[in-house]
């Protein structure tokens, strides 16, 4: 019997990637981690702002420096061109008919007013799939010319109001929330219009609104308000007030935090066991009991965490059976055997800075592979080869655009 | 544009989204949980509040779409439906419970089958035995401890999101393999991680340190630029406003409109509008700025947003092109003439007479249209259906499985 086939699931499909900062191109990321050639299209006159965001290698600034870029973009190319001027233009819509898929994160109407829309894109290859990601959408009232940011994404799906304490201002989640959820939902449309296509030959408009995609994440709450008329607020503590013990507890050290759930009767039954002492109290025998002495009973856990390490903590409870975990920093992170073991986190070798981890493939597949991940292409790195080997272009005519100023 | 794609949903709540996303793409998916309901079912908020296996209100908004069956998949009587109604399908999708093996492992899967199943933590890594719920695993994707007050415990969601961030990935997994096998006919196993899905929402806190930085801290939402605490939150008329202040040739210009704006209301000094907000940090190092430049605008702006309300100041970020929003409920969301008018809603039945609006239309295509073509299955509602029409089961026959306590 001959092996099964191996290919990446999307290799050989070709994506050319029109975004910037986080949403978009962390969708072409993962296109690239299932094996897709990604060309991602920037200008060194107006570079991605994510590469103003850090962290920087080693807290250095400097647009080659930003991890986030490289975690980002990994494993894509990147053609420098100024797609404003109309043989920048020409060149956008040459790559449109080797690619498969586009992927844009513009201000609605602006690729329009270029003549780089879907209706443009489609005249040059009608089996184009392209998809836009935009803060409120496409259509709607509001729509043309807001441009947003994740944070304003989280303000808008109901997330930031909710995430707080109720003595204070809302806090949000943490950073551009919706930058970390809406390219699921782009990601995941894109890939049933590549199977729709695969056997329909029919290419397809996909228009992702970054706060309604927040609002998918959020379901259980816009429930709660569309059927029962309350709107949810925001509580502070972590843990639902259905499920008890279930919360965050102070440790031994700085800022140190232990999330316990042992809120289901054996897990209940098991963190007793452990913790002894005034946990035995008959009050807390059952769960009536223990909603009803909530805060008692949160004070004696954390009156036997907050002496320990976080760490040992850890272990002593999943050692008994007991869901808990530490709330994890960065340092945790680096440190976890989940993780480590997992090889998760890739060394990538960058010439400027040298070395530094990103991120990995988000899941795994364990008969076709996926690519090695690889670091982030540099502004305008593979211009004149992808010129040269996609479009055909002689070394006279790229020569030519670049003396234009068209390659920067 | 999945109309061609079966799905047989183990229920588990980190299966739900995936399953519905599969089926607003319109895959047929068949959701199967035990015969006394899924643990779904028992996810909070309820139907007026009061509990029920019909009326979790998580189970309603994440299983729209689904058909429902029970069976006990880890019965010998289920095990045999499992295995046979495996057949007809080319995906299946569970979550398998920490330290247990899946009751699917005993099955013998068609090489065609695209078989994708989440864990808390990696499955065949050192924590695989971790007893986990949606609070532990969350709390180890390194995002909460970036959130909320530095004085205070870190905060997490209301709304359990590992089962999200999971079933988000997925449905995004199980579709890889699709693709895969659209080329050469072969399904495999895709593995999902709830722990790594969940570690996209902390925006790359593990690669901090192999960049040779020191750990961060939460700072309530807020940035510290030169030492002044820049907030996200401001207090408005009615409620609450988010506003981001940028920096650099982007997101300068909205911040220098800002700054233009709130002078021209009478909330900050004409000199504040007249300092170059784009290349801000750079003049900052040269000394031609200063951090009290910084403290007045901040300052200008909580004045600014407490005399406008979320509407105002909506229509002024429209106009001006600010980063700013109103700091939504859902009440807003709800109302919200952009999602209304755009098409977000579909309607959808809770129960008998019981209908509402759902954010249904994750994405819009030129050529197809998500749309809610049936409520979530009520508990073993389509089982005779199911194993009469792909099992060939006789009335007799699902009557004694139901008998017997197998569905």
């Amino acid at each position: 019997m001959s092996a099964p086939p191996r290919a990446a699931p999307l290799e050989g499909v070709h994506v050319l990637d029109l975004s910037w900062v986080m949403v978009g191109p962390a969708s072409g990321r993962y296109l690239a981690d299932m094996g897709a050639d990604v060309i991602k299209v920037e200008s060194s006159k107006r570079i991605d702002p994510v590469r103003t965001l850090g962290p920087f290698k080693d807290g250095k600034m400097g647009p080659e420096r930003s991890i986030s870029y490289h975690n980002l973009n990994a494993g894509k190319r990147c053609v420098a061109i100024d797609i404003r001027r109309p043989e920048g233009r020409e060149i956008v819509l040459r790559l449109t008919r080797w690619a498969d898929v586009v992927l844009e994160s513009f201000t609605p109407g602006v690729l329009e007013t270029l003549q780089l829309g879907y209706s443009d894109l489609k005249r040059r290859n009608d089996q184009i799939i392209m998809a836009s990601t935009s803060l409120l959408g496409q259509t709607g009232p509001y729509a043309k010319g807001t441009s947003g940011v994740g944070t304003m994404g989280a303000a808008m799906s109901g997330a930031t109001y909710q995430i707080g304490w109720p003595d204070r201002e809302p806090t949000g989640p943490f950073g551009p929330w919706t930058d970390a959820v809406t390219p699921r939902f782009i990601v995941a449309s894109i890939l049933a219009a590549l199977h729709r296509r695969s056997l329909t030959g029919l290419g397809s408009y996909i228009d992702v609104a970054q706060a309604e995609a927040g609002i998918q994440f959020m379901m259980p709450a816009y429930y709660e308000y569309a059927a029962n008329a309350t709107i949810p607020e925001r509580c502070g503590v972590a843990g639902s007030p259905l499920q008890i013990p279930q919360g965050v507890y102070g440790c031994s050290g700085e800022d140190r935090w232990i999330a316990i759930d042992a809120s289901a009767p054996t897990h209940w039954d098991a963190l007793r066991t452990v913790i002894g002492g005034e946990l035995r109290d008959a009050k807390f025998d059952t769960i009536i009991g223990r909603l009803r002495n909530r805060a008692e009973l949160d004070k004696a856990i954390a009156g036997w965490t907050h002496e320990q390490g976080v760490e040992a903590i850890e272990h002593r409870l999943q050692a008994a059976g007991v869901p808990a975990h530490v709330v994890s920093g960065s340092g945790n992170l680096v440190r976890d055997v989940d993780i480590i073991e997992s090889g998760y986190l890739n060394k990538i070798n960058d010439p400027v800075f040298g070395e530094a981890e990103i991120e990995g493939p988000r899941f795994s597949l364990d008969r076709t592979s996926l690519p090695a991940t690889r670091r982030g292409p540099r502004i305008g790195e593979h211009t004149k080869e992808v010129l040269a080997t996609v479009l055909g272009m002689s070394e006279t005519e790229i020569a030519q655009l670049d003396e234009a100023g068209l390659l920067a | 544009m999945l109309d061609d794609v079966r799905v047989l949903e183990i229920s588990a709540p980190e299966t739900m989204l995936a399953g519905r996303m599969l089926a607003d793409l319109g895959a047929d998916v068949v959701v199967v949980e035990p015969p006394a309901g899924s643990p779904g079912r028992r996810l909070a908020p309820f139907l007026d509040g009061i509990p029920g296996i019909e009326r979790s209100l998580t189970w309603q908004g994440l299983n729209y779409n689904k058909r429902g069956v029970t069976l006990d998949v880890s019965s010998p009587d289920g095990k045999a439906l499992t295995r046979a109604l495996a057949t007809k399908f080319d995906v299946v999708i569970e979550a398998a419970g920490a330290g247990r093996a899946s009751p699917l492992d005993s099955i013998e899967f068609a090489p065609s089958v695209i078989r994708c199943t989440i864990t808390p933590f990696v499955r065949t890594g050192p924590k695989s035995e971790y007893a986990a719920t949606d609070l532990t695993v969350m709390a180890a994707s390194g995002a909460p401890t970036m959130t909320g007050d530095l004085d205070r415990p870190p905060l997490f969601f209301p709304v359990p999101q590992a089962m999200m961030e999971a079933g988000a990935d997925a449905a995004i997994a199980a579709l890889a393999g699709l693709i895969a096998r659209d080329r050469d006919g072969l399904g495999q196993r895709a593995e999902v991680s709830a722990r790594i899905a969940a570690m996209m929402g902390s925006f790359g806190q593990a690669l901090v340190p192999g960049s040779g930085n020191p750990e961060a801290k939460r700072t309530q939402g807020a940035m510290i630029v030169a030492g002044v605490q820049v907030p996200s939150v401001y207090e408005c008329a009615d409620g609450f406003v988010l506003i981001t202040i940028g920096f650099g040739p982007v997101f300068g210009q909205m911040t220098q409109r800002l700054a233009k704006w709130a002078t021209q209301e009478g909330h900050m000094g004409q000199r504040i509008a007249e300092i170059s907000w784009p290349s801000f940090i750079g003049d900052l190092s040269a000394r031609k700025t200063s951090p009290s430049d910084l403290h007045a605008l901040v300052d200008g702006l909580k004045s600014l947003a407490r005399s406008k309300t979320k509407a105002e100041l909506a229509e002024a970020s429209r106009r001006l092109g600010l980063l700013s929003s109103p700091v939504m409920n859902m009440k807003d969301v709800a109302e919200y003439a952009q999602y209304r008018e755009r098409g977000l809603f579909a309607s959808v039945s809770l129960e008998a007479g019981r209908e509402i609006d759902a954010p249904a239309r994750f994405a819009q295509f030129s050529n197809y249209s998500i749309e809610i073509k049936r409520p979530a299955p009520k508990l073993s509602e389509h089982s005779a259906e199911i194993f009469e029409a792909e099992l060939g089961l006789s009335k007799t026959e699902i009557q004694a499985l139901f008998v017997a306590g197998e569905i």
